[in-house]
């Protein structure tokens, strides 16, 4: 294609470009000019100076990082916890889309189905305020109810007590997000060829031979991609639950690197020691999702990119 | 006709998600009983299904103060404006992206993919949103939120499903581009636009950190940034409402009703989650579609 022919086509779509035109500009704005920005975390910044008029300070944010006392803690508590936000909060979507799957009653599935999406559409501050209610030490029905049937003598703290923290920190998120993140393998199990159930009955197999042998594989590569997917988030435990149940209490098992950097860039206006913390974060997460695609590729040719 | 036999997996599977749906149910429904019950009999528990001492008054109270009244106003405006703005803007990248013929169209994906792979993190883009002079603006809410990789991908993906031929028939009618656009593509994207509307508007509502950490101007705080503080400072509502007293107030006045800072909290936690519960169940069917669309192709 010669010049002049590149330049019709593309004087041809001069509308369309014109339509992206605000989309481009965002994408700038609000994504690319905050990437040039990151430059704060190698100088002292100044905000009169703006990202490139504040002084150089090489590695020195990072080195108060890892010199502070509780950067090893922080590390630890935010891979842990996301961590077992990875693995339960993957799983469980999976294990109820197969539940739904088996049940005949087509009027129960659409209920349960229904109510299970509820809770992904309520904000943080309101499970949270939910939580703090029900699980209540005075007068909360969770605890009530625990009384009342004789299991415990007197009510448990569930919040803000170190015993009970990551048990509230996962399952709030498993029972916000199983019902949405089931959806996409509803869809991919009712994609499966019906053909290969009746095949496998007539084989003799039972119930959870064809979970195993039949619904599992179908949602294979569904599930290798949004594992992909969320690994990209190991380094990241979800600042809004964090920020809204973590409290002095529970501080040493619940400081994460997300509300870490809240609340020394915000909270403490030390904006170029956050945005180095900040860094470290996006780059571990980056060098994460690469390496699971790399292997995801090699392992099951599934890959994002 | 064969009788249908009942496994003990059945049993046991319809008991589990009987549960399930419950618990999903069960806090509103609490929350709910809570706030339409006298806050003072609340507090001594053993309340489960019905309200024991029936009353509005925690809701009068809610209304009668001019803070929610404010705050609900702006959550409704930024709401409203935010979602109308972004599901347009986007429709018109992702139509343009929609487009094999458009050279550049590669590259322009990729430009918009980027950042989802690698953020600058948050510091960054707080000093770009101070520079950018959004920080304790209204619009700080509506600008930073217009667009999204995914949600233009979704609509993306669905304009491709659009025949050609629709539009080419327009075009013979003397349509010219942003006539299709208007007349033809977006009547037609009505179940993929609902789908990301909600998206957009459910996020919008919901939204409490933008409230609490980019703005501190208290006539631009939303109704989930007013939960929150309630929820970080347990005692805040009754010292208001104290305080208020004392000046003569015009806010909560605890000492009047058998309303509890609690028993308020849980109203305006209904009235902030109220809406939400109303819309969703009817756009449930386009959003199961509109994910799969999004996800399984993009």
């Amino acid at each position: 294609m010669t010049a002049s022919l590149l330049w019709k086509r593309i004087w041809r779509h001069k509308i369309f470009y014109l339509f992206m035109l605000p989309g481009v500009i965002w994408f700038f704005l609000f994504s690319y000019v905050p990437l040039y920005g990151i430059q704060v975390a190698f100088r002292d910044f100044r905000f009169t100076g703006g990202f490139t008029g504040s002084p150089w300070a090489g590695l020195k944010y990072f080195h108060q990082f890892f010199d502070y006392y509780q950067s090893k803690e922080i590390i630890r508590n935010t891979i842990l916890i996301s961590g077992m936000k990875l693995c339960i909060g993957f799983l469980t979507p999976i294990v109820l889309a197969i539940l739904l799957n088996e049940v005949r009653n087509v009027a129960f599935k659409k209920t349960v189905q229904t109510l299970s999406y509820l809770p992904y559409f309520v904000s943080w501050v309101v499970v949270v305020t939910l939580m703090q209610r029900l699980l209540s030490q005075y007068g909360g029905p969770v605890n009530n109810f625990l009384e009342s049937i004789g299991l415990v003598n007197e009510p448990i703290q569930f919040l803000n007590n170190t015993s009970w923290f990551y048990q509230m920190i996962i399952g709030s998120d498993i029972w916000k997000n199983i019902g949405w993140n089931s959806i996409i393998y509803i869809a991919a199990i009712a994609g499966i060829d019906q053909q290969q159930y009746e095949a496998a009955k007539i084989d003799g197999a039972g119930r959870f031979k064809q979970i195993w042998h039949i619904t599992l594989p179908g949602i294979r590569n569904i599930a290798v991609i949004l594992f992909i997917l969320a690994t990209g988030s190991l380094m990241s435990a979800g600042y809004e639950q964090l920020l809204l149940l973590n409290g002095p209490a529970t501080a040493s098992i619940g400081s994460v690197l997300d509300v870490h950097v809240i609340n020394a860039g915000i909270g403490s206006g030390r904006l170029s020691y956050a945005a180095a913390v900040g860094l470290f974060q996006s780059v571990i997460a980056l060098i994460l999702i690469l390496t699971v695609n790399r292997v995801a590729r090699k392992v099951s040719d599934v890959s994002l990119f | 006709m064969k009788k249908r036999l009942i496994s003990p997996f059945d049993v046991l599977n319809y008991i589990v998600l009987a549960l399930l749906g419950f618990s999903m149910i069960y806090p509103f429904i609490y929350i709910l009983v809570y706030s339409l019950n006298d806050g003072k009999d609340s507090m001594m528990g053993a309340l489960y299904f019905f309200p024991r001492k029936f009353t509005f008054d925690n809701y009068a109270q809610v209304f009668d103060n001019p803070k929610i009244w404010a705050a609900y106003k702006i959550t409704l405006m930024r709401t409203l404006l935010g979602t109308f703005l972004s599901v347009f803007l986007s429709t018109m990248m992702a139509y343009a992206l929609s487009k094999k013929t458009l050279p550049g169209r590669t590259f322009f994906t990729f430009y918009i993919f980027l950042p989802t792979i690698f953020s600058a993190g948050f510091i960054p883009y707080f000093i770009t949103l101070q520079k950018l002079h959004l920080i304790n603006t209204f619009w700080v809410y509506v600008i930073p939120s217009l667009f999204s990789f995914m949600h233009i991908v979704i609509i993306r993906t669905f304009l491709q499903g659009i025949p050609e031929e629709l539009e080419e028939s327009a075009r013979i009618d003397g349509y010219g581009d942003f006539q299709i656009f208007t007349r033809i593509i977006l009547p037609l994207s009505g179940p993929v636009l609902a789908t990301i509307g909600l998206f957009v508007g459910v996020a919008h509502w919901n939204d409490w950190f933008t409230g609490a950490y980019y703005v501190s101007n208290k006539d631009l705080i939303p109704v989930q940034t007013l939960l929150q503080q309630m929820l970080t400072e347990a005692e805040a509502l009754s010292n208001a409402a104290q305080q208020a007293s004392q000046n003569g107030g015009q806010t909560i006045n605890v000492n009047m009703a058998g309303s509890t800072p609690e028993s308020l909290r849980m109203a305006l936690l209904v009235i902030a989650v109220f809406p939400i519960l109303c819309v969703y169940p009817f756009l449930q069917r386009f959003f199961v579609k509109g994910t799969m669309i999004g996800s399984v192709k993009g």
